[in-house]
């Protein structure tokens, strides 16, 4: 393991205190900001599901560019800690993107009466979700560290040619896709820009503080292994 | 208003005992790896 590792292992612990506190400050008036935010005229209360849909899904592209990021820097590199990094982006991108097309059927069901439409955007969001889902299974699956590193770099880096295809996809089939358009500058009603930045600022806080932590917990699982494949190692006295 | 409420409920239980489930590791790893 690289010498650096453990000043990066401390400055997690350190970095991830005061995350920690804004996400805890952020929580209370991002709830009393959904709470008191204007009722939609159109669809109502069911509305209010925009302060935490989009801001999962940009979770999640987050989650997994960071996976690609850390493969990149992983492959030139050759350091652990940046894999380490890559597992973490991948798993809290899983858990939003997750949490994503969970928010997202639950709004359809109450808006469009159905939970699910193979329209192109939710399509291609399942796929992303299978996509990173098996990117942490197939981990499991390939032996030695470096071997599982440099294959699930190169996976990741892949995977993220379906985001902005994810993204741009409902402005390619202009107008066939049943998903609303991507938010635009001025597209929100009067008083709901507050609540959504909110939204964002709070689930952008959560998405940190999660990777801190992750990427801490697998950076020490991974030292942990290489010190108990060194000492198999060792001539037996 | 119940579907909000889901949707809102869904999310903080899970993110809460994500980050449970995390904070719990890290601790045990920090012990082992000392």
């Amino acid at each position: 393991m690289h010498g650096s590792d453990a000043a990066l292992l401390s400055r997690l612990v350190r970095w991830r205190r005061p995350v920690g506190v804004a996400l805890a400050a952020l929580t209370v008036v991002y709830a009393w900001a959904v709470g008191s935010a204007p009722i939609d005229s159109v669809q109502g209360v069911i509305q209010k599901i925009l302060y935490v849909h989009p801001p999962l899904a940009y979770g999640a592209y987050l989650g997994f560019v960071l996976t690609a990021f850390g493969g990149a820097l992983y492959l030139w590199r050759g350091r652990e800690a940046w894999d380490a990094l890559a597992v973490a982006g991948a798993e809290v991108g899983v858990v939003f993107c997750t949490l994503m097309m969970v928010t997202g059927p639950i709004w359809a069901k109450g808006t469009w009466g159905h939970w699910w439409s193979w329209d192109p955007r939710l399509t291609l969001t399942l796929l992303l979700w299978f996509v990173y889902a098996s990117y942490l299974l197939l981990r499991g699956f390939t032996e030695g560290v470096a071997r599982t590193a440099r294959f699930a770099a190169i996976y990741g880096i892949l995977g993220t040619l379906l985001i902005p295809l994810n993204y741009f996809v409902i402005e390619l089939f202009q107008g066939r896709a049943v998903h609303p358009d991507n938010l635009q500058r001025g597209s929100l009603g009067s008083g709901m820009g507050w609540p959504f930045l909110l939204g964002n600022l709070t689930l952008f806080a959560a998405f940190v503080y999660c990777v801190l932590l992750r990427w801490e917990v697998e950076m020490r699982r991974t030292r942990i292994a290489l010190r108990a494949d060194a000492l198999a190692a060792e001539p037996s006295r | 208003m119940s579907y909000a409420i889901a949707a809102y409920g869904i999310t903080g239980l899970t993110l809460g005992i994500y980050l449970f489930l995390l904070h719990r590791e890290r601790k045990r790893l920090a012990a082992a790896d000392r």
